[in-house]
């Protein structure tokens, strides 16, 4: 069963000629009705997330301001990102949606979560808005999932880096961040030897991939480097970054993934949790409405077992090498890292 | 104190940041700094396609002529990120900055605002000392 926020009013949130826009969710919601879930489908209604469920991740000052920005007319808050005078609102519920599809599969103990929000989420720091993202959606849903004593695996194939996310758990035991991402390319974070502060050691996981780079290679990035670390994590909840601009028609970089690629991707990451009912898709980039729609559909179809037909997976692509090289470069920085603590230094 | 080898100044094409760019460039040119001149390659500016690195040495070559300062001493550099996190590397290998500079942009709409003022974002931030040139 697909469990999936019911569509908030997110128009007031959108700049003229901007590529974040609400067509998105439209194109979304587009890819879950070609599944044809009938009865397989359940939409629960966003809300607006309370103050204290935003604040387990962002500074009370930050959710001041950027309210107070809003209503004094919006703008822009950075080179890439603007609010409106609905933003603050509309933030809220896109963060509240995410809360609300957790709350309904830990009440059925069952289904497959899809959250289709915008603004989308995973840039955005404690205290900064940036890239697109004001509110960091999947990072508010993963700290009310921690604070009920749950160990969080978020995986993260938007093509660019989650620097927000990272940032957040980056010395959390009870997350583990994995990143695959094009590199170099916007917000130029998430190197390999980025492993997690000194009590999370080893617990974020970045896979850098260069231009081009096909789904067999993020495949095999991810069962290679995060698999087995992913395994002695043993996550109770799976939460993804399902950002679909790593699609190979995506105006916003250059990787090569087609929907068989999610496809595979999202079957991997579902194995990944322990049962039913506790796995979640977040919405974060995608700016190419058709890839986006098929994208959707083929991660959620393949995930329910659906009929629906994705492309192909895509192979042949450039990256083993830097996938190799990031491995290694983990490993050592782990090393470095570890006969740091043993030393008692912490200062790395 | 550490002597002023390195000064890297926020570049965006913006009359704002023409006026920081000045003001380093009239800063390096008596006590032999080097100046590097950075421009954060966002989101949007990938997409829209700028040919960043050529523009920015287009408006800033002409500037260093004004300046009197010699072009062997002027730098650019080019990175993907948001300005902030862009300028805040910049004190870090490879460039190693001993002094940040940037216009003080952004601050118009929403005065006393934090939000949407990259050289107040920077003022919280920053690791190294830091200047913010109005622009008049
Ligand atoms: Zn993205």
């Amino acid at each position: 069963m697909l469990i999936m926020n019911g569509r908030y009013e997110d128009a007031g949130h959108e700049e003229s000629g901007h590529p974040e826009r609400p067509d998105r969710i439209t194109a979304a919601m587009a890819g879950v009705d070609d599944l044809h879930l009938g009865d397989d489908l359940k939409v629960v209604p966003a809300y607006a997330a309370t103050r204290a469920e935003l604040a387990r991740v962002h500074e009370g000052t930050y959710l001041d301001e950027l309210g107070a920005f809003c209503y004094a007319g919006g703008g822009d808050l950075d080179e890439d990102t603007y609010a409106t005078y609905d933003s603050w609102t509309i933030a809220q519920y896109a963060a509240g949606g995410g809360l609300a599809v957790i709350n309904e599969l830990k009440r059925l103990g069952d289904g497959v979560g899809f959250v289709a929000t915008r603004p989308p989420g995973h840039h955005a720091l404690r205290d900064r808005a940036m890239g697109f993202c004001l509110l960091n959606n999947i990072s508010i849903a993963a700290a009310s999932l921690i604070e009920q004593g749950e160990r969080v695996l978020i995986v993260d194939w938007d093509v660019h880096h989650g620097n927000g996310t990272q940032a957040i758990f980056w010395d959390k035991p009870d997350v583990m961040y994995v990143s695959t991402h094009q590199s170099p390319l916007f917000p130029g974070s998430g190197a390999a030897f980025e492993i997690g502060g000194m009590s999370a050691l080893g617990k974020t996981i970045n896979i850098p991939l260069p231009p081009g780079a096909t789904g067999d290679v993020v495949r095999r990035a991810i069962d290679e480097v995060a698999t087995p670390s992913i395994v002695e994590f043993d996550p109770t909840w799976v939460l993804v970054s399902a950002g679909f601009d790593s699609h190979r028609d995506d105006p916003m970089a250059d990787l090569s993934l087609t929907g068989g690629d999610f496809a595979a991707l999202a079957r991997t990451v579902a194995g990944f949790a322990p049962g039913p009912g506790r796995i979640a898709m977040f919405l974060e980039g995608g700016y190419d409405l058709a890839a986006l729609r098929h994208s959707v559909a083929s991660t959620l179809g393949a995930v329910l077992a659906s009929a629906y037909e994705a492309e192909s997976p895509s192979s042949g692509g450039p990256g083993t090498e830097m996938v190799q090289n990031a491995q290694a470069e983990r490993l050592v920085a782990l090393r470095i890292a570890q006969e740091a603590a043993s030393k008692g230094d912490y200062s790395t | 104190m550490r002597t002023l080898s390195t000064i890297a100044v926020g570049f965006d094409g913006s009359p704002n940041a023409k006026a920081a760019v000045r003001w380093a460039f009239n800063l390096a040119a008596p006590i032999d700094a080097k100046v590097v001149v950075v421009h954060a390659l966002g989101m949007l500016g990938r997409f829209e396609g700028h040919d960043a690195a050529t523009e920015i040495e287009e408006s800033v070559r002409q500037l260093s002529d004004d300046c009197g300062l010699d072009a062997a001493r002027v730098h650019f550099h080019v990175a993907n990120g948001d300005a902030c996190s862009v300028l805040i590397r910049m004190a870090d290998d490879p460039i190693s900055a001993d002094l940040l500079v940037v216009g003080s942009r952004g601050q118009g709409k929403h005065p006393g605002l934090l939000l949407g003022s990259t050289s107040l974002e920077l003022a919280e931030h920053a690791t190294i000392p830091l200047v913010i040139v109005p622009s008049l």
